[in-house]
């Protein structure tokens, strides 16, 4: 297939990747700062248990006629006309890690370990439920390896408008929200509503990712959401250029990917994740310039 | 500069605690408080640690309710200079984005931006506060006592009418301790702001206050007052 070809074919695929190249690193920018990079490693395993549990649980929902007369045969076999049923799971299993992720905040420092059992746990329940299903076990292995990008016009516009309003609300806060994320206590003597803000900041981040493991797997969504700003902390010597420093190298990181991915062959969420590790290199290698 | 605001009546009651009860978990860590400040004012709030100085500023702001008794003017524009240490160093914040902190209540337009007065007012209280070099500064390249007059300018910008500052002196050097407490008599004599100060930096403070509060053994133990010039001391009359 030559690279005309592939961007013919491929079309929507590359844009729902770009898309995600550009906006996924703000909001892991948000983590960042936070200090809750790893909500950014462990929500997309969450969805994606979410998709294998939703698989697990389609026969049963089809006996019980939820689908109407559509046999289980044709939902597994046209991820598209499942697509809601899909994201629904996602979204259910990523607002489940978002909850389990709050509650495991606790003064003993223990937040680290209890978020690091919930990874294991949720990439556990993935495979043995995408096992466990007669139908799931090949489209969550694809999702996971990042070779199932089965991204049409439907998807590309649902990830599109998600991250849009995700990141316009984000920039349209942004400065309270860096001021509840510095000095929470501050913000709430001027009045700013800390607890809105940071649900704010989740909902959107967990919309955001239901929706991009859906699109481009939760690999690529782990390594955009981390990497990009890892590399820009090293380099930015401002709140505004780190995140637009964070955005850029997501874009590249993105474009090299996929560029790769077409030449050697590979799926490309590896591809860009290894792309987005390069670009946080020099940041890890080099110490800042003054 | 930007436009002269109307400035409180000095001497007016800005703030007013009667007979308040404060704590967590319906467990009182303050009990009897009876405090009043005037526009204008600055009172340095003083006691050994884990007496109940930081509840008592989380009720003065209404972070805390009362259990008992009644707070009057935590509704005010307060500016906080928290401890720096607070901040966390992750974040590359420049001295300029940290000052225009202080306009969060007037962000406006589609963007909800700084406005452009907010941005020269911010430049403004920076050049007075020595720091028009290290404006575009990472606040991680300042020193201690650099950061803590950032801390001060961005409280400024909030156009309060109580400052509150924990600690403002604390491990800052002699040029910076001047700036700040010479900045916060300004502030006090020209627009009639009310300064309360938590320290346990007293020497710095015994010309720059004119009462002080003495938190210990669960209340707001003695009112001293400071004399201009003279050391710390008990009141030699006491109501």
């Amino acid at each position: 297939m030559s690279l005309a070809e592939a961007l013919e074919f491929f079309r929507w695929s590359i844009l729902a990747i770009l898309a995600t190249g550009v906006a996924a690193p703000t909001l892991g920018g948000f983590l960042f700062l936070r200090r809750t990079s790893f909500h950014g490693l462990a929500l997309p395993q969450f969805a994606a248990a979410g998709v294998a549990v939703g698989f697990l649980l389609l026969p049963t929902l089809v006996d019980l006629g939820a689908f109407g007369a559509v046999a289980v045969e044709d939902i597994a076999s046209d991820t598209h006309s499942a697509h809601g049923y899909h994201l629904l799971f996602a979204a259910l299993g990523t607002f489940t890690g978002l909850a389990a992720l709050v509650r495991a905040r606790d003064p003993l420092g223990l937040e680290s370990a209890r978020m690091a059992g919930a990874f294991a746990t949720a990439s556990a329940l993935t495979i043995l439920c995408a096992n466990a299903s007669p139908f799931g076990e090949v489209f969550v292995h694809g999702i996971l390896t990042g070779e199932s990008l089965v991204v049409g016009p439907l998807e590309l516009a649902t990830l599109a408008a998600t991250l849009a309003t995700a990141s316009s609300l984000l920039f349209l806060f942004r400065h309270d929200l860096i001021l509840v994320s510095l000095d929470r206590e501050t913000a709430l003597i001027t009045r700013r509503p800390a607890r809105a803000l940071e649900m704010l900041l989740a909902v959107s981040v967990g919309s955001c990712i239901a929706v991009g493991t859906m699109s481009v797997g939760p690999v690529m969504l782990f390594g955009l959401l981390v990497l990009p700003p890892l590399g820009a902390r090293r380099f930015a010597s401002s709140i505004r250029a780190f995140f637009w420093l964070s955005s850029g190298f997501g874009l590249i990181s993105a474009g090299a990917g996929l560029y790769a991915s077409f030449w050697i062959d590979l799926p490309p969420a590896p591809c860009v994740v290894a792309a987005a590790a390069l670009s946080a290199l020099p940041g890890a290698l080099f110490s800042r310039p003054s | 500069m930007a436009e002269p605001r109307d400035a409180p009546a000095v001497g007016r009651v800005v703030l007013e605690l009667s007979d308040v009860s404060l704590g967590y978990g319906g467990e009182a860590v303050l009990q009897g408080v009876h405090l009043e400040v005037r526009a204008g004012e600055r009172v340095a709030i003083l006691g050994p640690n884990g007496a109940g100085k930081t509840t008592l500023l989380r009720g003065l702001v209404g972070l805390i309710s009362p259990m008992k008794g009644e707070v009057k003017g935590s509704n005010s524009r307060f500016g906080v200079v928290p401890q720096r240490e607070r901040l966390d160093p992750i974040f590359p914040i420049t001295t300029r984005e940290l000052v225009l902190q202080g306009a969060i209540r007037r962000l406006g337009g589609w963007h909800r931006g700084y406005s452009m007065a907010d941005g020269e007012r911010a430049g403004d209280l920076l050049a007075e506060l020595g720091l028009a070099p290290q404006a575009d500064l990472p606040l991680s390249h300042l020193s201690g006592g650099q950061r803590q007059r950032a801390l001060v300018a961005r409280a400024l910008l909030t156009d309060p009418e109580i400052l509150l500052l924990d600690e403002p002196t604390s491990g800052v050097d002699r040029q910076s301790t001047e700036v700040i407490l010479a900045q916060v008599e300004r502030v006090a004599r020209e627009d009639g702001v009310a300064a309360l100060l938590v320290t346990h930096d007293t020497r710095a403070l015994q010309e720059r206050v004119d009462r002080a509060w003495r938190v210990d053994s669960g209340t707001v133990q003695a009112e001293l007052t400071v004399a201009q010039g003279q050391e710390l001391q008990e009141p030699e009359v006491s109501a």
